[in-house]
């Protein structure tokens, strides 16, 4: 396997996220104040909120790099889209589960049926799905699956607006806990965004590291069966 | 005899004086008790014992003091309500201090969803690296296999 290009930057960001982890960690249990009414929950909110920031970025690299691909077709996009929906799928998953268990904490149910939950489970199954048709749909699973994270995409807005007032789900956008969080809880949240930024940056470099390798195996494999050492 | 006279001249006055001031009065004799000494202050009058009263008696006298005063019962109600009311903050005041801290302290679900972001992420990191792994394996296999080919070819 030829040495990646840029190998610098995985240890770069992935020293500069385990640096963010203790960092932020230690601002979470030792900085941010206590919440008036959840107290010591709220403070799941740090790594829900930062992964579901770059949970909207991975699927915005995707959608990019499936509309890059389908208009030049160049590998390259398509390694992109690929590995950016599978970093994706892991930030939605941990999306999922801690906002489940903030649920739990603060409304005493571990899910509930509203917009925003059930958009941001469409949208990590629409991933899910693109993941699946590049594994399993054979020769044109490339073209396929970016159409689907096309649509998944599109469902970003969806997600990140599709709140109501009378839903438990804290609002978002200008009203929205986010945009009125002030002092230390806004800056640990952002350091925490940025933490799980280069995490993100880690995984999706090392990922399309991977992608590429698995490419380089396809090239070599038809080679060896053009040369008939594989039959 | 001489001595015998003078002794009774000296010890009859001596009687005389040695006399209680009744008996000299008594005796008729104005001359010596009036002028030639001070009449001694009378003894203080015995005091009275108190009458020994029982718990009973005490008691008594203490209900009869209480319902002299009309408002005594109301005030003395009136106190042991607010100090019962006063208890009653203090212990719900305690309970919801200990209530709130229980809260406070309840790191669990925030230990739990930390937990499971550290699951999902070194799930990743581990199918990343052995990805990678088999992929270099794999990598070098090939490219020895066809080396060796290109040769056997040469």
């Amino acid at each position: 396997m030829s040495q990646p290009k840029n190998s610098y930057l995985v240890p770069t960001f992935a020293t500069l996220s385990a640096i963010g982890f203790g960092v932020t960690l230690w601002l979470i249990y030792e900085y941010a104040p206590l919440d008036r009414v959840l107290f010591f929950n709220q403070k799941i909110f740090y790594f829900h909120v930062a992964h579901a920031f770059l949970l909207f970025v991975a699927v915005g690299v995707c959608g990019f790099g499936s509309v890059a691909f389908l208009k030049t077709r160049k590998p390259k996009w398509d390694d992109l889209a690929l590995a950016s929906a599978e970093v994706a799928v892991a930030f939605g998953a941990v999306v999922l589960i801690t906002g489940s268990i903030w649920g739990k904490a603060a409304w005493d149910i571990w899910w509930s049926w509203e917009k925003r939950l059930t958009m941001s489970l469409l949208l990590w199954l629409t991933l899910v799905g693109y993941v699946l048709v590049r594994r399993f749909a054979g020769a044109s699973a490339d073209r396929l699956a970016a159409m689907l994270a096309v649509f998944g995409t599109v469902g970003v807005p969806f997600v990140y607006f599709m709140v109501d007032r009378s839903d438990r789900h804290p609002q978002s956008g200008a009203e929205g806990v986010v945009a009125k969080s002030q002092g230390e809880i806004k800056i640990v949240m952002w350091l925490c965004v940025a933490t799980f930024l280069c995490w993100f940056l880690t995984l999706l470099i090392a990922r399309i590291q991977s992608v590429r390798a698995e490419r380089e195996v396809r090239e070599l494999r038809e080679r060896a069966m053009d040369t008939g050492v594989l039959q | 005899m001489k001595l015998l006279v003078v002794l009774v001249c000296m010890l009859v006055p001596a009687l005389a004086l040695a006399q209680p001031s009744g008996s000299a009065s008594g005796s008729g004799s104005s001359a010596g008790s009036g002028s030639s000494a001070p009449e001694p202050a009378p003894a203080p009058p015995p005091t009275p014992e108190p009458p020994k009263a029982d718990a009973v008696a005490l008691r008594k006298i203490c209900t009869d003091a209480m319902n002299a005063d009309p408002t005594f019962a109301t005030k003395i109600v009136q106190l042991a309500d607010e100090g019962a009311a006063k208890l009653r903050l203090q212990a719900d005041q305690e309970q919801h201090q200990k209530a709130a801290a229980a809260i406070a302290k309840n790191q669990k679900h925030v230990i739990l969803a930390y937990a499971a972001m550290w699951i999902v992420a070194a799930a990743f990191v581990m199918f990343l690296w052995r990805r990678q792994q088999a992929l270099k394996i794999e990598i070098a296999q090939l490219k020895s296999d066809l080396d060796a080919a290109t040769k056997e070819g040469k």
